[in-house]
């Protein structure tokens, strides 16, 4: 028992991140013998890249349409014999492809999705029929999300342009296939991708990602000025959602686990459903409002915040009173036990997002295209490194910047960034 | 032959230099003794608008269903012109419905010339159809895993 234990452990961290250089492309797999496997092309081509506004958001929605290989109905028709499930996903700072399939079938679908980075088309008429509805319908569910909404002018309010780019088209944009072709030609570069394989055997994986993308143009990686923090309030009229604020502040620089474990500090979710946690904002929080801690980190720059969300103003005042009180506290100092807790809770929820595939994907793929993947070990050890001192120091620097405050809803009543005592 | 082109015997004729050498002044003879250039027309105007009409004509009336513009395939054709050829090809339709009205052609610097006359409709025609036969191919396709 104990030695199939110290044998799994070790396989573990073996195979946490074999990354390998295949013609210029980095490949990386964990095999964790799952009856499924999952490749994802990650390519730097987020929104903070964008040439034009909303031009990611497009290039997203215009994944797996026609190629040279096959038609977009041939991918469909075809993924669905194989039985597996194709999507592609938009960040920030990456564009992620992904193809879930049963073992043994990474041949065809390693193609399909390389051959979307070498051979798409980009016609005019596909991008008028099939993606321009995609992109409608992104910017309608945005529209009936407040929270993602608050979050977007967040975005744009901390960074600005970069990292403030939305992830979301514009409501009225001049967007062509052109446009999305020439993104595409320019992100689709080897410095660009990275190639991430999980229940699949990493040395055929790189075997196949050198036969069908060793021809991608090799080109410097792409690369936008440093994010910088500003800061600001903004106010959105919007209707039919709750009354939401963000309370946020931003960090620049890589992201520290200090302020991974003051985000899980100020926390009011509770570990169990439909209980009351011991965070000290959830004992002052309204009855039916609700209160998030958000916590943000991109290659440089962290946003660390709170989302309120209640049905009334009056309601959601109350409740970014007590979340600024609590923040502002933190940012005092806490006790050595609520730091204990902090970390275990940070820690947990950074370590369980490794357990997951996407999360493990978003983790490793960043570290990858960065050039320098980690082991599991090492990824979790600066949650046991946190002092007191270093924290109190990474939290009040934070809360002495400008803070972000957003407010979507009913403008005439939701509070001012001073009347929550920001 | 139930399709929206009709039928042509180009694509047999192109290839051999001698037949083509033969054939394509008498083409081009018959293209502008058809008369459709003095309307300021292009051939592809003609395919979907007016042929149908000079089909009923000859072909027996189970045809005339299937006219050739009042096709959904065509009409999605026509939905991937550019603005710019939407627009021109509106244009033409109008201004030789005028003339039609006024029962003379054009004024001769407003006929079509032959190097102007160009199939802008029929790639799209033949992207449409590529696309519902593969529809159908997948629609109708055996599946063997081996």
């Amino acid at each position: 028992m104990l030695a199939a234990r110290v044998s799994t452990a070790q396989r573990l961290a073996r195979s946490f991140a074999t990354v390998a250089d295949s013609a210029g492309l980095k490949v990386a797999a964990v095999d964790r013998n799952q009856p499924t496997s999952a490749v994802t092309i990650l390519v730097k081509a987020g929104s903070r890249f964008e040439s034009k506004p909303g031009v990611a958001n497009a290039l997203k929605n215009f994944a797996f349409k026609s190629t040279a290989k096959r038609s977009a109905l041939g991918t469909v028709r075809e993924s669905e014999l194989y039985g597996g499930v194709l999507s592609a996903s938009l960040g920030r700072e990456h564009l992620a492809l992904t193809a879930e399939f049963l073992r043994g079938d990474e041949q065809f679908f390693v193609d399909v999705l390389s051959s979307f980075l070498t051979s798409a088309k980009y016609t005019r008429h596909e991008f008028e029929e099939y993606v321009t509805p995609l992109i409608e319908s992104d910017a309608a569910s945005l529209a009936a999300d407040p929270a993602t909404y608050a979050l977007e002018v967040a975005h744009a309010v901390a960074f600005r342009s970069g990292l403030g780019a939305s992830l979301f088209g514009p409501s009225h944009s001049s967007i062509t296939a052109e446009d999305i072709k020439s993104y595409a030609k320019s992100a689709f570069t080897k410095g660009n991708i990275a190639v991430l394989g999980s229940g699949i055997d990493q040395s055929v994986l790189a075997q196949l990602v050198e036969k069908s993308l060793g021809s991608t143009p090799a080109s410097a990686a792409a690369s936008t000025s440093a994010s910088s923090y500003f800061g600001g309030e903004n106010r959105v009229e919007a209707h039919g959602g709750p009354q939401t604020v963000f309370i946020g502040f931003g960090a620049t620089g890589a992201p520290s686990a200090e302020l991974a474990a003051l985000a899980a500090h100020i926390s009011p979710q509770a570990s169990i459903k439909w209980s009351q946690g011991i965070s000290p904002i959830a004992s002052s929080v309204p009855h039916g409002t609700s209160v998030q801690s958000v916590y943000l980190p991109y290659s440089d720059a962290t946003l660390v915040g709170l989302l309120v969300q209640g049905a009334t103003s009056a309601d959601v005042k109350q409740a970014g009173k007590a979340a600024v009180e609590v923040l502002k506290k933190a940012a005092a100092g806490i006790s050595a036990e609520e730091l204990k807790k902090a970390v275990a809770k940070a820690k947990f929820s950074a370590a369980s997002a490794l357990e997951s595939r996407d999360g493990l994907m978003s983790v490793l793929g960043s570290q990858v295209l960065a050039g320098a993947p980690s082991t599991l070990e090492a990824s979790l050890a600066p949650f046991d490194k946190i002092s007191a001192s270093a924290f109190t120091k990474a939290a009040a620097a934070l809360v002495k910047g400008k803070p972000t405050y957003v407010a979507v809803g009913d403008v005439t009543s939701l509070p001012y960034a001073d009347e929550l005592g920001l | 032959m139930v399709g929206p082109l009709s039928i042509s015997f180009a694509s047999y004729l192109k290839p051999s230099r001698t037949l083509s050498r033969w054939i394509k002044p008498i083409a081009n003879w018959y293209a502008d003794a058809s008369g459709y250039r003095k309307y300021g027309f292009k051939y592809d105007d003609l395919r979907a608008f007016t042929q149908p009409v000079l089909r009923s004509q000859s072909i027996d009336q189970s045809f005339m269903k299937i006219v050739v513009e009042e096709r959904p395939d065509v009409q999605r054709a026509l939905e991937r012109l550019t603005p710019r050829e939407k627009y021109d090809r509106a244009f033409r339709l109008k201004r030789a419905s005028q003339a039609s009205v006024l029962h003379a052609p054009l004024p001769k610097e407003q006929w079509t010339k032959p190097e102007e006359d160009n199939r802008y409709l029929q790639p799209h025609v033949v992207e449409v159809m590529k696309e519902d036969a593969e529809r159908q191919m997948w629609d109708t396709a055996k599946v063997k895993r081996s």
